[in-house]
């Protein structure tokens, strides 16, 4: 675990020595959740739009875009690693590789709770604000980290395989399209056509409900049960990815 | 490790990279064996297997066939044993440029399962042996390279390895920075650690190595101890330039007192058969036949020489 922690210190100190790699992962969120909630104020009179505060609507979605860049953030230092070859110093190390994997993990746990943070509470100096208890807000964190768990499987698995900057492209690329398929800027009724097919069978509509439960009228406990499932599994599948790239790299 | 087993084993070693038509033999059945205690040269041009071969000695690559033990642990299958015993410094000195000396040294404590309480102390006696005491606050980004090599070799060190990985450790130095790298590896081996030096610098293999490997092409071509192996070429070399237009009619000449030598372009070299007393006597055929000898040099058999005969050319960047 010393390891791992070691490795996640150097990658959490590199942000703070240079700041623009993590900077606009941080400034994008907060200008959509600024931008969507201010631009699209009036999408809450349409009929069937499932709350009146369209900040409500559209904060979860910049956290969960937040906290996946942050995860993804590490796949682009592995990239600057593999190609320095500085990587090669920690796979020559005798660290077990689930440790090697587990300290980008926590630097991007770490990076996802800053940038969770402070889009929420833009979120909420922007006029969101959590129904029922409040317990809704814990849920919105745990849907940031569980999107930063998958960004960090997903960036990471495509640095290893890809070893340049052709993996950020496909990164950002499918993460994007990911989210934007799905029901993150508007509710799947309103949808219509191939949009609405594949934002309704796409797994990370579910994770967005995790994200939601808590702003969002409607949502059940069955749903949240479901997303929370569908993250897991996608979170397992992502570290498998990654995994599997980083014992790619002895080939 | 047993006492009798050598830190060091390759047999057959093979590393292929792509397929088809792109395939590339970076490593061609390399067979090698290093004693504990010697500083073994790997010997050869940019491109012909070294690193590539200390790559998978350091299991950061899976050989395509063949086996290998390092400090008495099978590189594929007890590949953690391998890395604890080793040290490794990589030709590009693969240091993160944002982090200071001391913070690299400290990682790799960690790595290395060093305990929180010596880390500090053994990351400082490190500096200071490569003579970085000062800069060890500074980040890596400002450092020359020569600070950075040291650094590197500082790196290798933290576990107290018994074999040395050092993989062109001296490119690109000056010859200030490289001699001190020099006096620092002999160090080290007077201190009972085995080395392995890849280089393509003739004289770095001639000063520090107890015996050399030559390779091209990813096969061995020779080894054995520098002095051997320049005695095995025997005769010294002769290199001579002339006017271009006088070039074929030298040749000839060269010819009647031993075997043609590769040499640098515009240049001919002839190995005398009769030794350096032969010197005269192509001066004189030279001079009879009306040739103009622009410059003449006469070589004691050099690794080069070794080189050049055992494959045809001459070493690239040879010093």
């Amino acid at each position: 675990m010393s390891a791992s922690l070691g490795i996640a210190t150097r990658s959490l100190r590199n942000v703070r020595r240079l700041p623009s790699a993590f900077i606009p992962a941080l400034l994008m969120p907060v200008f959509q959740v600024v931008a969507f909630s201010g631009t699209y104020a009036g999408v809450t009179q349409i009929p069937g739009f499932p709350t009146d505060r369209s900040v409500n609507w559209y904060l979860p979605m910049a956290v969960t875009m937040g906290a996946s860049f942050a995860g993804l953030g590490t796949g682009f230092s592995m990239i600057r690693d593999l190609q320095t070859g500085f990587y090669d110093r920690l796979r020559m190390a005798p660290t077990s590789r689930r440790q090697l994997l587990l300290g980008p993990y926590i630097a991007a746990w770490v990076r996802a709770c800053i940038a969770v943070v402070l889009v929420t509470i833009f979120g909420f100096a922007l006029g969101a604000r959590p129904v029922g208890n409040g317990l809704g807000t814990f849920s919105l964190f745990i849907a940031g980290i569980g999107m930063a768990t998958i960004g960090t499987g997903w960036g990471l698995g495509l640095a290893y395989r890809f070893r340049d900057m052709r993996a950020a492209a496909i990164m950002q690329l499918t993460l994007f399209l990911g989210l934007f398929l799905t029901d993150a800027q508007t509710p799947i009724p309103l949808m219509d056509g191939w949009l609405e097919y594949v934002a309704r069978w796409n797994p990370l509509t579910q994770v967005l409900d995790v994200a939601r439960i808590g702003f969002i009228d409607g949502i059940r406990g069955r749903d949240l049960l479901i997303g929370m499932l569908i993250m897991i599994a996608i979170s397992a599948g992502a570290w498998l990815f990654a995994f599997t790239g980083l014992a790619r790299l002895d080939d | 490790m047993t006492s009798t087993q050598s830190p060091i084993i390759a047999s057959d070693l093979v590393r292929i990279f792509g397929s088809g038509e792109d395939e590339v033999r970076a490593v061609d059945g390399v067979n090698l064996e290093v004693t504990a205690g010697e500083v073994f040269g790997f010997l050869g041009p940019n491109g012909a297997g070294k690193s590539t071969t200390v790559r998978i000695l350091t299991t950061l690559l899976k050989p395509s066939a063949g086996s290998a033990s390092v400090a008495g642990y099978d590189i594929e299958v007890e590949a953690d044993a391998v890395r604890r015993s080793i040290g490794v410094a990589l030709q590009d000195a693969a240091i993160d440029p944002l982090m200071t000396g001391t913070e690299l040294l400290r990682l790799q404590a960690v790595l290395y399962g060093i305990p929180r309480n010596a880390q500090h102390e053994r990351a400082g006696e490190l500096l200071e042996r490569v003579g970085l005491s000062a800069a060890g606050d500074r980040r890596v980004g400002t450092y020359s390279g020569g600070m950075r090599r040291r650094l590197d070799l500082a790196l290798a060190l933290i576990h107290e390895p018994s074999v040395l990985f050092l993989d062109e450790p001296t490119t690109g130095l000056d010859p200030m920075s490289r001699m001190s790298l020099w006096e620092e590896i002999r160090r080290l081996n007077n201190d009972g650690t085995t080395v392995l030096l890849t280089t393509q610098y003739l004289e770095e293999a001639d000063q520090l190595a107890d015996r050399v490997a030559i390779i091209d092409n990813g096969k061995i071509v020779r080894e054995g101890q520098p002095e051997a192996l320049k005695t095995d070429v025997g005769a010294p070399t002769l290199l001579i330039s002339v006017a271009d237009d006088h070039v074929e009619p030298a040749r000839e000449v060269l010819a009647q007192f031993g075997e043609a030598r590769p040499t640098a372009e515009g240049t001919l070299g002839v190995g005398l058969t009769q030794g350096a007393g032969d010197v005269s006597n192509v001066v004189r055929a030279l001079d009879a036949q009306g040739i103009v000898v622009e410059h003449l040099e006469l070589r004691a058999p050099s690794l080069d020489d070794v080189f050049a005969e055992a494959t045809g050319h001459r070493l690239e960047g040879a010093s």
